[in-house]
């Protein structure tokens, strides 16, 4: 028997320049990769999953400083040279158990290996320069207050704000036009800090006693969020599939944005709930709990792929009031005309509230693509509001921090079709204020709340008037 | 000690039933040698006697765990828990594919003194065990891989989206 021994930076590597030059889901390629090398040791998974994605969060400082001390701009470079420059930079500026001359002599070794040897003396160049200028560039990459110095170049190191907060320029801009640049600020910070993992529990199949005994027993530290009794925040855990409280289905990973969103709908005991693009399923599962046996949830999406997501998560959890349906969102399916007392349309969207998690999503999203989306939300909910009682509710929901995708998106809505705004004053808890909570919506933001980018707005259907 | 020649998929000695080893011989001391310095060359963690070419019920392993295990007549007597993963084989060279295998088995075998002995494997040990016994009695895994054969030099692509 044989199995893959490949080296972890050399898997890294690949790793990326499937995610930066294919276009690849970084999600998706970590989570292949690490399932197919599962005999690396602990420590050089660990190191794999921690460059690659932190190479993506800070690809666009990375950039800006291989632009400043390289001949050849980066868009130029060949793609291998340029993909083992950025994670070598990660390595020097963010690792520091990594001495700066082991991460460029891999870098060296790993071009020579990729036959690009004539290339040596150029990624080990630029990245003793960048070795060298190491503090000096940490503290003008600060998020707190100015700090400008000279480097070797003889010149001053000044780095622009949407360069320090990693955000691309396009998307700096449009949210400090929207939201102001302290608030922008503020939520860069959240992006680029750690996050623990948040679950909610299932409360109905074990009481918090003793799912946080189990966890405990497990070894793993967990508190309580202050923003929501169901939620936890885990620490010190390898793999949340592997706990036994996940799979005994008292645990669902969910945002606390997404568990407080939910909470927006008023929901009763009895009510038929659609949600039309469910996958993975957790809000579906949430609102399946809150029904507490009641009631049914019809968990809907694209394709049989997603629908085994949904499946999975069911399963585990157990619960009966909860089943799926494969369809496409966009068609109307007559039999569930005016069915539903909540309908749920949390659709598919540009994801900027999740580019802490997911930080792909910021370099390969562009505006063309976010009008694309407004346009396919659109198309949905003109189909899907039909599925609402007069006198229910539409839950519309995104998680990202876009206005056309989200406030716009509801005025539109209103104008259009017989629906009223809800006061959701009060209804997120008494942590959660802000004066949109009137006008029937809310968007979270990273930095004020601790939690995702999300927007939710809850809309109720007129009952029928002569 | 001599670095012998892999059989590779195709030939028909792969896919025969090894016999029992009534008595240990020097030649098949000679080969228990041989097995374990062309596996070592080849960056092999298991070899079974027919990838060599002799149809005979010997395996070797090393999966790095300070142990060189020789399983002379190996019976798997019990298996437990099961887990799908990666793996490859000398004798189909350049290629790798996911096979579900247990997580722990218990195999009773004569080691290279003849003498009876049962070792109980887990993860990569308890994988190894599997995929080399099944060599003893012509079954490769390709056999068992769940969806494609892929090239082992390549992480794998896929069209799944959020």
């Amino acid at each position: 028997m044989t199995i893959d021994r490949t080296d972890s930076r050399e898997l890294t590597l690949d790793i990326l320049t499937e995610i930066l030059e294919k276009g690849a889901y970084s999600h998706v390629v970590l989570r292949q990769a690490l399932s197919k090398y599962q005999y690396l040791p602990k420590q050089d998974r660990a190191f794999i999953t921690r460059v690659t994605e932190g190479t993506l969060e800070h690809l666009i400082g990375i950039d800006w400083i291989l632009d400043r001390y390289s001949k050849t701009k980066v868009k130029k470079m060949k793609p291998l040279i340029r993909t083992i420059l950025r994670m070598s930079v990660y390595q020097i500026l963010y690792m520091d158990r990594v001495p700066d001359a082991a991460a460029c002599n891999e870098a060296v070794k790993l071009a020579a290996r990729r036959r690009f040897s004539g290339l040596k003396g150029f990624v080990n160049g630029i990245l003793r320069t960048i070795a060298r200028e190491k503090e000096l560039l940490l503290a003008a990459f600060s998020l707190d207050g100015e700090h400008m110095g000279m480097d070797g170049t003889g010149e001053t190191v000044h780095v622009p704000l949407s360069v320090r907060c990693s955000i691309p320029d396009w998307l700096f801009s449009m949210w400090t036009e929207g939201a102001g640049r302290e608030q922008v600020l503020e939520m860069a910070k959240a992006f680029l800090q750690e996050h623990p993992t948040m679950v909610r529990c299932n409360t109905s199949l074990a009481p918090m006693e003793k799912i946080g005994e189990s966890l405990a027993e497990q070894g793993v530290h967990w508190e309580f969020s202050a923003y929501s009794e169901k939620v936890l925040l885990l620490t010190d855990h390898d793999y949340l599939e592997g706990l036994d409280a996940f799979q005994k289905g008292w645990l669902q990973a969910e945002d606390l944005s997404c568990v407080l969103a939910m909470e927006g709908a008023p929901l009763k005991a009895g009510d038929y709930v659609i949600d039309v693009c469910a996958a993975p399923g957790g809000k579906s599962l949430h609102m399946a709990e809150e029904l507490k046996g009641t009631g049914m949830v019809e968990a809907r999406d694209l394709t049989w792929q997603k629908i085994r997501l949904i499946e999975e998560n069911i399963r585990r959890t157990g619960f009966s009031n909860i089943r799926t349906k494969v369809m496409d969102a966009r068609i109307l399916d007559e039999g569930a005309v005016e069915k539903a007392d909540i309908l749920l349309a949390d659709l598919p969207c540009s994801g900027l509230g999740v580019i802490g998690k997911k930080p792909d999503i910021k370099l390969h999203m562009t505006p063309d693509q976010m009008e694309g989306l407004v346009r396919l939300q659109r198309e949905i909910l003109s189909t899907v509001w039909q599925y609402v009682k007069p006198g229910g509710t539409l839950v519309y929901s995104t998680c990202t921090i876009h206005r056309a995708e989200n406030q716009d998106n509801v005025e539109w809505f209103l104008e259009n079709y017989p629906f009223e705004r809800t006061d959701l004053t009060g209804r997120f808890g008494p942590l959660v204020q802000d004066r949109s909570l009137k006008e029937g919506w809310m968007q979270f933001l990273p930095g004020r709340y601790p939690c995702d980018g999300f927007f939710v707005a809850v809309l109720k259907r007129v009952e029928a008037s002569a | 000690m001599a670095i012998r020649q892999i059989r590779t998929i195709g030939d028909e000695i792969l896919r025969k039933e090894c016999k029992p080893v009534k008595l240990m011989t020097p030649r098949t001391q000679d080969l228990i040698e041989d097995m374990f310095e062309t596996m070592y060359e080849e960056n092999g963690v298991g070899l079974a006697a027919p990838q060599v070419g002799v149809l005979k019920q010997i395996v070797v392993i090393d999966v790095e765990d300070g142990e060189q295990y020789v399983l002379i007549n190996p019976k798997i007597v019990e298996t437990e828990g099961s887990v799908t993963g990666y793996e490859g084989c000398l004798s189909v060279p350049g290629k790798t594919g996911k096979v579900t295998r247990p997580t722990r088995v218990k195999v009773r075998a004569y080691d290279e003194n003849m003498e009876l002995y049962e070792l109980e494997g887990e993860d990569l040990l308890a994988r190894a065990i599997c995929h080399e016994c099944a060599h003893l009695h012509g079954e490769l895994y390709v056999d068992l891989v769940e969806g494609e054969l892929e090239d082992a030099d390549k992480v794998q692509e896929d069209e799944e989206e959020e």
